[in-house]
């Protein structure tokens, strides 16, 4: 490439044609312009005059100018411009380019990837080969072409983690197999990790080493703690430099449910030092959105941390039986509950009326014997959508009767009358410790301490389910955490007081882990190994690289000690996990990370990643060519006096260059908006079958005019709705026929039809085929009726029954004919539980309007009427068929009334006086 | 036909805007065909006037036998007195009055056209009768004769200026030549002298387009006639409009210089004009004979 004043020419020959310009100006200048040909009549005047001088009119001196500058840039285009050309590099033989390619590069890839562009392109030129090896992924480099490695930049991307010694140790294996020397590229994303050093001294064996860093080092966040009612953040960077500042984004749901920064926090590295500290004070409601931290700025998997429920207190309601020990304090039934969970929950107090309300995660009651038929049934639904109910048993309830005979609701088992006493002064037996924990209680991995003893209990009915339910048991097998799940939610069963009374377990830290693990209390300690021991997470979210989230998919459960303490690789994604109720947070970055720079040694080349792109500027120049003769081509005929045709072609450039206007759909919709709502109005779905969609309309105008004549329904002009483009929610009743080629809707449209049969609205499917197939997809109407109704939010369906609404909402129908007569009509079914009432003949049937109707009689064409009032199209023949029709104009008037009520005719009220008529 | 059709409609929608014309007999007996112009009292013409007895002088051949045989008087069967006008028109059909500068402007033929029926349409209407020069169409009268005017008319010539017609003029009747003029002017010349050698004394409207006028053309230009027979071309038409104009106004020159030798009236028309202006000017100038 030869470069002239820092723009480079891949054609720099072509430049020579520039000395042919000024023969080009001479030349241009002594053409005339093209003569124009006129009639005139008066011609014969002007034969035998001479014109003054023999030259013509000369072309103006711009116009020349304008056409030599477009030759110019057609020239200068041609000779293949480059701005920023790349100097050749030195250089030749297999290239291999190795990339960190670890999430601290991640912030910059885009400009590594650049990097790695330009360096593919000098290789090209160059005929270098070219491999590229990714530490983070090591795969046997491939030399081959650097064309065919372009194509597969966009799939490097960065990983979450820094290259453990394994993939070091595979990446050097792979390096052994190539054969031959070879350069290297070194990508670094300026850290250091185990094998680094034997990496660069492997590499350097081989051939010359060039490490490229990225301009600015990584900065991290650590994960978030929560201490003394604040959390701390604390982030790191790689390399002391001078002061900065940055930014920390809490980002959560907000109430409605969208991702937003919920706080901001400004934290500031001090010069020199590689650590900055902020401490961010929330209230417990908003602490407990936030789902994670992220540097503002940053787009890697270490600038964000991700919170769990660590950060997250758990509302707790206490409810004891009695409280009337005014005073002693240290024997109420709550204290040890209280002191256990005051560090990591918050609580609600109240009755238990006044707490469900507030929707506590757990609720403690402790000696609860009886509750009130309204308080159960309200406990009930709140465990149902997912409450956890933890209860104790005390002496009242060892004296009730509760769960003696059958299984009470809110206990997890059957229990005997009085409950046992071991280990006391009048009784045989030792107290009794645990025994360890089954490996399918949520207690499994906990540490049994031998000083727990138990001496008093309620007993459990040895019921066919009880091995099930038991969590945790005595050392001679009786249980002593019983558990059951309820609806979403779960009933957990303390045998014993929760006070020490019966046993020492409330005196124990064994008791403060239980309620740990039972996600009672918060999972601020449940990062301790011992907590862990033996629980298995399930990874819910993972992040990539640049620290966003994604679905886990169907990766592997992770151990839970391994979980906290493994180092993050292919095997331990950072992201969210789950165990049970409680969820786990691994973060990139654990509380012991240093990062530390990588150190290279001096005689390795270190180079900056500033790319200066090349920019091919030929085409532009062309462009500017083809605009100038383009105006040369208007000047010409503005000279010559072909003004029209000028005027033409300026307008039909100025379509050409103008964007075309953006209409404004504003007053179009208001109009159409006004026009649907200032009377009623039926409408009908456009099918975009010109005939169908016209019987359609005269259908609707005849049914129009019926409720017209016969009720106080008065319908304006019926309108033909788009559903593309139309909004739907003005209109009461769609009446949607079905013609086998009419287009599926969008996904918008859908979302608008669904929103409008959620709102009330009511679609009359016709499919017009006298519904032979049964809607089997025998029939082409019935296929397009199934393949349109999908993506519908449709409830189960039936055929309209006889109490139906539809057959009395204002005549009494038994059938619905249309322009067909006797086929099924199907509606919404009716609620298995309605109950056919006392003496009637009617059910109790579902409170709404069925979204939907659908039958195939042709009822548009039935109702159909033609501008004068005549009936368009004949039904059936002679008098049946006019009653047909008749019958047919009677179920419109029924529908629309359906539509318009609701089930007002369902009400009980009006059920003698419809007996009446019906003669029953 | 259709052309002729709204053609002669047109003319009718021009011709209702004036008062019927009747010409005025400038000479009497001799000069002027019989037709069917009553002067309400006895004299030469085909109809019949009164019955009046024999007196002494009467011929013989005179007494009307039918008449005189119901009694035994003698009666002479009277004629009343006819004169009607013969005007011939001669409107230029030559390819270069198919010309207009302007696509908003009605082309010269057609206003030339448009002038002549509608003066044939007044004529017609006050009795008189009206033809065309040549032998083509001799002057009858009726609206028949409107209608076949409008057919001769409605028939493009192939030559770019056509001559005016000057054969088988009928003596001391009147004349309308209506034409751009813009042709030889020996033509011209020649039908005009000819004309007044016969006692046809008329007018001669010439009618011009605002191009022809004004001349607004630049640049390199080939000039051509309608028909393409005549052709000039110019490096700069611009410099060309002063001595067009001179000329063209020397043409004026001649012809008005004709027109007065001849006893003629002459007119000028431009098609960007209102017609009722020019047909105003037809109409006095046939009624009065001054103007």
């Amino acid at each position: 490439m030869t470069v002239l004043a820092g723009i480079g020419f891949t054609a720099p020959w072509v430049l020579m044609g520039l000395l042919t310009l000024p023969i080009l100006w001479l030349i241009l200048r002594a053409v005339p312009p093209a003569p124009i040909r006129r009639l005139f009549p008066a011609v014969t005047l002007l034969l035998g005059l001479r014109d003054d001088e023999s030259v013509s009119d000369r072309t103006p001196w711009w116009l020349l100018l304008l056409r030599m500058l477009a030759a110019a840039a057609i020239i200068i285009g041609l000779a293949g411009p480059v701005l920023n050309p790349s100097r050749d590099q030195a250089g030749s033989g297999p290239l291999l380019l190795v990339l960190d390619a670890s999430w601290a590069g991640a912030t910059r890839w885009s400009t590594t990837l650049d990097q790695i562009n330009v360096q593919l392109t000098e290789a090209g030129r160059a005929g270098r080969t070219v491999a590229i090896l990714r530490l983070t992924e090591p795969e046997a480099p491939v030399f081959q072409a650097a064309e065919a490695w372009r194509g597969r930049l966009p799939g490097l991307t960065p990983t979450p983690w820094q290259p453990t010694r394994a993939q070091v140790d595979m990446a050097l294996a792979a390096m052994g197999q190539v054969d031959g020397g070879f350069d290297t590229h070194w990508f670094s994303d300026r850290l250091t990790y185990e094998g680094h050093e034997a990496i660069l001294s492997a590499l350097r064996a081989r051939g010359d080493v060039t490490v490229y860093q990225a301009p600015s080092p990584a900065v991290a966040i650590l994960p978030a703690t929560y201490q003394d009612g604040v959390i701390q953040l604390s982030a790191q960077r790689a390399e002391p430099g001078p002061a900065d500042r940055i930014t920390i984004l809490a980002q959560g749901r907000d109430p409605a449910g969208a991702m937003r920064v919920l706080q901001s926090a400004e934290m500031e590295f001090a010069s020199g030092e590689t650590q900055a500290q902020v401490e961010l004070s929330l209230p417990s409601e908003l602490r407990a959105r936030i789902t994670r931290f992220e540097i503002q700025g940053e787009r890697s998997a270490g600038a964000v941390t991700l919170t769990d429920d660590s950060l997250r207190r758990r509302e707790v309601a206490l409810i004891a039986g009695l409280l009337n020990r005014e005073g002693l304090e240290l024997l109420s039934p709550l204290h040890y509950l209280t002191q256990v969970l005051t560090p990591t929950a918050d609580f609600v107090d109240g009755g238990l009326l006044e707490v469900l309300p507030a929707n506590p995660d757990v609720i403690v009651l402790a000696d609860v014997a009886k509750l009130a038929g309204s308080e159960q049934a309200a406990l009930v639904e709140w465990v149902e959508q997912g409450g956890l109910l933890l209860r104790f048993a005390g002496p009242r309830m060892a004296a009730s009767d509760l769960g003696r005979d059958t299984e009470d609701t809110l206990l997890p088992v059957r229990l005997r009358s009085g409950g046992r006493s071991v280990g006391g002064a009048m009784s045989w037996g030792e107290a009794k410790g645990l025994a360890p924990f089954p490996e399918n209680s949520p207690f499994y991995g906990l540490k049994v301490p031998e000083d727990v003893t138990v001496t008093t209990q309620v007993m459990a009915q040895p019921d066919p389910n009880l091995a099930d339910r038991v969590i945790a048991s005595l050392s001679d097998g009786t249980p002593l955490v019983t558990r059951k799940a309820l609806g979403l939610g779960q009933v957990v069963l303390f045998h014993v007081t929760a006070d020490a009374e019966w046993s020492s377990l409330p005196l124990s830290g064994l008791f403060v882990e239980m309620l740990d693990r039972l996600a009672v209390s918060s999972a601020a300690k449940s990062r301790q190994e011992s907590q862990l021991q033996g629980t298995t997470w399930e990874p819910i979210q993972v992040m990539d690289g640049f620290g966003v989230l994604s679905d886990a998919g169907n990766l592997p459960g992770v151990n839970g000690v391994e979980l906290v303490t493994g180092q993050i690789g292919p095997d331990l994604r950072p992201g969210l996990y789950e165990s049970g109720k409680k969820k786990l947070a691994r973060n990139v970055l654990t509380d012991e990370t240093v990062l530390s720079p990588a150190v290279w040694s001096s005689d390795v080349p270190i180079k900056g990643q500033e790319v200066s792109t090349e920019t091919p500027i030929g085409g532009i120049l062309l462009s500017l060519a083809l605009l100038l003769l383009t105006i040369d081509v208007i000047a010409s005929l503005a000279l010559s006096g072909r003004l029209g045709l000028a005027r033409a072609a300026a307008v039909a450039l100025g379509a050409i260059l103008l964007v075309p206007e953006v209409q404004a759909q504003t007053p179009e919709s208001t109009d159409f908006a006004l026009s649907a709502t200032q009377e009623l109005v039926l409408a009908h779905v456009l099918t975009g079958d010109q005939q169908v969609d016209e019987i359609a309309a005269a259908g609707m105008r005849g049914l129009a005019q019926t409720l017209f004549f016969r009720t106080s329904v008065e319908p304006a002009e019926p309108i033909g709705v788009d559903l593309e483009r139309d909004e739907l929610a003005f209109f009461p009743l769609l009446y949607w026929p079905i013609s086998p080629d009419q287009p599926q809707p969008s996904a918008e449209a859908y979302a608008k039809l669904n929103a409008y049969l959620r709102s009330g609205g009511m679609i009359l499917f016709d499919t017009r085929d006298a519904d032979v197939a049964r809607f089997g997809a025998a029939s082409p109407n019935g296929r397009k009726l199934q393949q349109i109704a999908a993506p519908l939010n449709i409830p189960s369906l039936e055929p309209v029954p006889r109490d139906h609404v539809l057959t009395r909402a204002f005549y009494l129908l038994q059938d619905f004919p249309g322009r067909y007569a006797g086929t099924e009509v199907w509606v919404e079914a009716a609620p298995m539980d309605a109950e056919q009432i006392e003496g009637m003949p009617f059910r109790n049937l579902n409170d709404n309007v069925t979204p939907v109707v659908i039958g195939g009689n042709d009822w548009g064409a039935a109702w159909a009427i033609d501008r004068n009032g005549q009936a368009l199209l004949p039904v059936g023949r002679g008098y049946a068929g006019e009653r047909q029709r008749e019958l047919a104009n009677r179920f419109g008037v029924n529908l629309v009334m359906h539509v318009l009520t609701g089930n007002y005719k369902s009400d009980q009220v009006h059920v003698p006086a419809l007996l009446d008529r019906l003669g029953q | 036909m259709n052309a002729a059709l709204t053609l002669r409609e047109r003319s009718e929608a021009e011709a209702s805007r004036l008062p019927p014309l009747l010409a005025r007999a400038e000479q009497l007996a001799g000069t002027v065909l019989l037709g069917d112009h009553g002067r309400r009292r006895a004299g030469l013409g085909d109809d019949f006037w009164q019955y009046r007895p024999a007196q002494i002088g009467d011929s013989r051949r005179m007494i009307d036998h039918r008449r005189s045989a119901r009694g035994d008087q003698q009666f002479v069967r009277e004629r009343e007195w006819q004169i009607a006008q013969s005007v011939m028109l001669w409107v230029d059909q030559g390819a270069s009055m198919r010309f207009a500068s302007d696509k908003n402007l009605s082309t010269k033929a057609d206003r030339a056209r448009l002038l002549g029926l509608a003066t044939a349409i007044l004529l017609v209407r006050g009795g008189e009768r009206v033809g065309l020069t040549g032998t083509t169409l001799p002057p009858r009268r009726g609206n028949a004769q409107v209608i076949r005017l409008a057919e001769a008319w409605s028939e493009d010539a192939e030559s770019d200026y056509a001559p005016p017609e000057h054969r088988a003029m009928i003596p001391h009747a009147r004349a309308v030549f209506i034409s751009d003029f813009l042709g030889p002017l020996d033509e011209v010349e020649l039908a005009l002298t000819k004309a007044a050698d016969r006692g046809v004394r008329g007018l001669v409207l010439q009618v011009l387009d605002p191009g022809e006028e004004t001349f607004p053309y630049r640049g390199r230009t080939i000039f051509e006639s309608v028909g393409g027979s005549v052709r000039h071309e110019t490096l700069k038409a611009g410099d060309l409009r002063e001595r067009y104009l001179e000329r063209l106004a020397k043409r004026k020159d001649a012809l008005t210089r004709l027109c007065r030798a001849t006893g003629w009236q002459l007119g000028l028309h431009h098609t960007d004009d209102s017609a009722q202006a020019a047909l105003l000017w037809l109409y006095r100038a046939l009624d009065g004979g001054t103007g």
